[in-house]
């Protein structure tokens, strides 16, 4: 019965998010070797504007799982929209080489609730349970409880 | 005894072969890239352009071979309308360049690679038979003797948002000196306004019908192209600093204090490389800086630069018609910005 609940938190889809997807708009300064705001969290099916503007030299944007890039000059904000129908954790990165740590320049952008971390919180609770279940379970625990 | 012979023959004749194939092919590579110059470019607190000074013949070729060694750069001779040729980092990109005049000629960073940008600039001396490049003629500023350091503000602005539309008929009632190309050039929108206020012939004209009439004057003395053409310079070189809607915010000057007469203070230089004692440039959208201004002046501040502002001097860089071009690209920022003005 454990192993089956298990299962089901690991695989059960999550409930469709309730909440009414908007527009937005988000302005991503970009400058050596970091974007500001570095972590985004948004809902699922939001219609997101990004303003990509760079501070310092040539920088882009580029989404993992979407197919989604700009490209910034200092002084020439671009912005384009994409549509969030993915859900997930998704990185995104600058695509313009920007120097020595140009590698490093990410940012997270996370779509929707953190599947990972209520599925995996809800596994440890699952264990713990599991756990003291097992130990009513042999008989010189029992003894001993009773 | 023969065939013996024949055999140490050809084997001394192969190990000859071996070692002669690398310097041979050394050999026929320097013979290739002689005229090939290498190029690389630095973010100008790294050095800028390896080579910074570059000597050639008239109508013969200069061959470039160019790479980045951090971020996107950009190359682009000044006083042309030639396209730059990017250079991005990791990668090799060539070009050439040919003079038919001798002349001193510079070549420059075309994409923002820091605060430090505009000063990645190199010369190229060309020298030979031809006729010589034509020395400039001494900029309006100077033949004026106005002082760009001390740049008026307007004493009236309008108080409506300005139409050139509604400025065009009056075009009829207007004195023959208003719409002459040497007032545009060295008179300020606000200075012509007072001649134009002051004239009995337009007395029954608002205060407003004349500045539509100034705009309706600004605006023919440009063309939609022109316009379309300093605002594509504007992007590229003014907005880092200017910002992009010429309110002075761009994004390497806005973090400096705004100007005010009352912190300026003259034991505390500026440093020119640091930045520090920087203040963020005027406000364009600000109709009390840009219309007080005369076109003159605004040639003379981008040719010569600001002088211990932190604003480069173009001279070299720009023709006099883009200069032409983004002067009256500038002017619509003041002319836009007529009617949020009056609204704090």
């Amino acid at each position: 019965m454990f192993v089956l609940s298990g299962l089901l938190i690991l695989i059960a889809p999550f409930p469709q998010s309730s909440k009414t997807p908007q527009k937005r708009l988000i302005r991503i300064e970009a400058s050596s070797f970091q974007f500001t705001p570095g972590q985004i969290h948004i809902n699922p099916n939001d219609e997101v504007t990004v303003e990509l503007v760079s501070m310092d030299v040539v920088h882009g944007l580029s989404l993992d799982g979407y197919d989604f890039e700009l490209k910034a000059d200092p002084g020439q904000t671009v912005s384009a929209t994409f549509v969030a129908e993915k859900t997930g954790v998704f990185r995104f990165r600058c695509s313009v080489a920007c120097g020595n740590l140009h590698p490093f320049m990410i940012g997270k952008l996370q779509i929707g609730p953190n599947q990972l971390l209520i599925r995996g919180v809800a596994l440890l609770i699952l264990s713990i349970v599991a756990v003291f279940y097992s130990v009513r379970q042999i008989p010189q625990f029992q003894t001993r409880l009773a | 005894m023969k065939k013996e012979f024949l055999a140490r023959f050809l084997v001394i004749l192969f190990i000859l072969i071996a070692v002669a194939i690398p310097f041979a092919g050394q050999w026929l590579f320097s013979r290739n890239k002689t005229d090939i110059i290498e190029l690389h470019a630095r973010m100008p607190e790294n050095g800028g352009w390896s080579i910074d000074q570059i000597d050639a013949e008239v109508n013969e070729p200069i061959h470039l071979r160019m790479t980045s060694d951090d971020v996107v750069h950009g190359i682009a001779i000044g006083k042309s309308d030639l396209p730059g040729v990017d250079i991005f980092p990791g990668e090799f990109v060539e070009t050439t360049f040919v003079f038919d005049r001798p002349g001193q000629y510079t070549f420059y960073c075309t994409r923002w690679c820091g605060p430090n940008h505009w000063r990645m600039r190199g010369t190229i001396d060309v020298s030979g038979e031809g006729r010589p490049l034509q020395p400039e003629p001494q900029p309006l500023f100077v033949t004026l003797d106005i002082d760009i350091d001390s740049p008026p503000i307007a004493e009236t602005v309008p108080t409506e948002q300005v139409s050139a539309e509604r400025g065009a008929n009056f075009a009829s009632l207007l004195p023959t000196y208003a719409i002459d190309r040497t007032t545009y050039l060295s008179t300020s929108p606000a200075v012509l306004w007072m001649r134009l206020r002051a004239e009995s012939a337009l007395s029954n004209l608002s205060d407003q019908d004349i500045w539509d009439a100034v705009a309706w004057i600004w605006q023919g003395q440009t063309t939609p192209a022109n316009l379309e053409n300093g605002q594509r310079l504007y992007a590229e070189n003014c907005a880092a600093c200017h910002g992009e809607t010429g309110k002075g915010d761009g994004v390497m000057a806005r973090n400096n204090p705004v100007w005010d007469p009352g912190n300026h203070n003259m034991d505390k230089s500026s440093d020119s490389f640091t930045g520090e004692g920087f203040v963020r440039p005027r406000d364009f959208s600000d109709p009390k800086n840009l219309l007080g201004t005369s076109s003159a002046l605004l040639e003379g501040k981008i040719i010569r630069g600001g002088m211990g502002t932190g604003m480069p001097y173009w001279g070299p860089i720009f023709t006099s018609q883009q200069i032409e071009d983004l002067i009256s690209y500038l002017f619509t920022f003041a002319w836009d910005a007529t009617s949020e003005a009056n609204l704090d």
